[in-house]
């Protein structure tokens, strides 16, 4: 009995969208491991936020200054503004220009 | 890599492909996809963002959220479900110990061995089971005493490995012998009418659950010993989800070839994988040491995923009571052990546990998580605290309506659909048990204990919807 192609679509798809996802994510995930050790060594902190997700944080700290958890996420937003101004080597992709127009909360 | 240890075990390798073979295989694979991705994926990040945010185990990151009181006992429905599930895990464990002992004994490229019966005595030996459940539960409170942070790593780097390779030898012979592509048909054709059936993505979605552990209550406790820099979203969800499942997939890729190939059927239940995969061995050059992969792969594959199911239990009450780790250990083994004796005893009852909790109790389980996070903790809060900090990659606002409406609205109609479908029956009547007792149970135990202010702690994470 020979095989379709449309068995073998199923199957290549099908191997693609598994062992293809699981060895992007372990090969992303270990790659950028690597990358965090090596800055936290050199510099002992880290930024923690992305561009994106940074200016996520800021806006729903301003959106909500009275949520109980307010005070955690201007935490946060504020350790990683430090981090940014205050160390040369970042994991996320900061501009010069996107870092000096941080402002904290 | 715990997570993964964690549930690669039977869940995948044992269950993944009878559930595919009972239910049109391609076109399940297409609905295990789609469920996977749509909710296994951010249901983990959502556990595991949990755990790592306030570092505390079931109970007490749901009192971190809920505040102190009655309703923290829904962290106790988690850990009673997840003691329901060990008990009958462990007997499970127990085939592959006695298959990866007979392994080393190269039983079955003996003259004259036989598949089907070589089980089934197995399963009619009640005393063996028991003895093999006890050795089990034994070595579980062991390791556990001894701390399993890094041992448990340190088994699963050497476990699942020589399972892929083993899976990866077996899966090439077994596409040699003849009659396999009809397996390989069977596995990847689609049937696409089966996609039209709702049996198809119930399945897919019970089995969504069993693969990723999903409302177990391990990914939760697993971020709690995650570092401050360690990634969520990548690493917790998308890598757990679809490396655990990957393996399923390959022991259907080495199932269904052999299957077709020695004439069993594809739909034959849970003894699949134990009765096809030993027939294959015979064939095989240097079968015996292929044999040992394998097995000795998917009993210690098992048995990391028994260590961590039962750790979920140690962890949350360690934490929650004033008794030593070692004693937590004693006590929680020790209960697992005697509720699991009727399982050992007899694979009915084992069966019926399976059906009851796989589809009413881990739902339950699912829907206290991800009820707590969706609409106690808002998903919104969580995203932008825990899972987008340090994380490989950006997770954005479709995270939040799949959190607090897609996930427990699944749940609330997979425990709906199992009632109606088995209307009266005495599967129906112990998952009605287990939907309405549980949180009455662990609603109770709460409120005496805090009550009593055993924990009168004041809420880190207050409660309010986002």
């Amino acid at each position: 009995m020979a095989l379709t192609a449309e068995v073998l679509g199923v199957l290549t798809f099908t191997l693609l969208a598994f062992w293809g996802v699981a060895f992007w994510a372990l090969t992303r995930t270990l790659r950028q491991e690597g990358r965090k050790v090596e800055i936290l060594k050199h510099q002992d902190r880290m930024d923690t936020y992305s561009p994106r997700a940074l200016a996520e944080l800021r806006e729903w700290i301003e959106n909500n200054p009275d949520d109980p958890l307010a005070d955690d996420a201007r935490a946060r937003y504020n350790e990683c503004v430090t981090v940014l101004e205050t160390t040369d080597r970042h994991f996320y992709d900061w501009s010069d220009e996107e870092i000096t127009r941080l402002e904290r909360v | 890599m715990a997570m993964i240890g964690a549930m690669v075990g039977a869940g995948n390798i044992w269950r993944f492909p009878y559930v595919m073979g009972d239910n049109g295989g391609g076109a399940f694979v297409v609905a295990f996809l789609v469920l996977l991705f749509l909710l296994a994926v951010p249901g983990l990040m959502a556990e595991v963002a949990l755990g790592r945010y306030t570092g505390k185990g079931v109970i007490g990151a749901f009192r971190d959220v809920l505040g102190p009181g009655g309703l923290v006992g829904l962290g106790v429905v988690v850990l009673l479900v997840n003691i329901a599930l060990m008990s009958y895990y462990s007997p499970v464990i127990a085939w592959t110990l006695y298959y990866a002992a007979h392994s080393l004994l190269f039983s079955f490229t003996a003259t004259g061995f036989e598949a089907e019966p070589f089980m089934n005595d197995l399963f009619a030996n009640s005393a063996l089971m028991i003895g093999l459940h006890t050795v089990v539960m034994g070595s579980i409170a062991a390791i556990l005493i001894l701390g399993i942070r890094r041992g448990v790593e340190r088994v699963v780097v050497y476990a699942v490995p020589a399972l892929i390779v083993a899976l990866v030898i077996m899966t090439i012979r077994g596409l040699t012998l003849p009659g396999a592509t009809e397996g390989i048909a069977f596995t990847f054709g689609i049937e696409w009418e089966y996609l039209g059936y709702s049996q198809t993505w119930i399945a897919a979605l019970g089995q969504a659950l069993f693969s990723t552990g999903l409302g177990w209550g391990i990914a939760l406790t697993v971020g709690s010993y995650l570092r401050e820099y360690d990634d969520v979203p990548l690493g917790g969800g998308v890598f757990t989800a679809i490396g655990e499942s990957s393996i399923g997939i390959l022991a259907a890729l080495a199932i269904f070839p052999i299957v077709f190939a020695v004439g069993v059927e594809p739909d034959a239940g849970a003894g699949l994988a134990f009765v096809s995969l030993v027939q294959v061995f015979p064939e095989i050059p240097f079968g015996g040491i292929v044999a040992i992969l394998f097995f000795v792969g998917f009993f210690l594959a098992a048995f990391t995923s028994g260590l961590l199911i039962t750790e979920v239990s140690v962890t949350t009450l360690a934490e929650e009571t004033r008794f030593t780790r070692t004693q937590t250990v004693l006590g929680v083994c020790g209960g697992i052990w005697l509720l699991g004796i009727p399982s050992a005893y007899s694979v009915d009852i084992l069966d019926y546990l399976d059906f009851v909790f796989g589809n009413w109790g881990l739902p339950l389980a699912t829907l206290a998580i991800i009820g707590v996070i969706g609409w106690a903790l808002g998903p919104e809060r969580l995203r932008l605290l825990a899972v987008n900090q340090n994380a490989g990659v950006y997770v954005g606002k479709w995270w939040d309506p799949v959190i607090k409406f897609v996930i427990p609205a699944v749940m609330i109609f997979i425990m709906a659909y199992f009632a109606v479908e088995n209307f009266g029956s005495p599967e129906m009547i112990g998952g009605m048990l287990v939907i309405v007792l549980f949180p009455i149970i662990g609603y109770a135990v709460m409120s005496v204990l805090e009550g009593r202010g055993g924990r009168p702690e004041t809420a880190e994470v207050p409660g309010g919807d986002d």
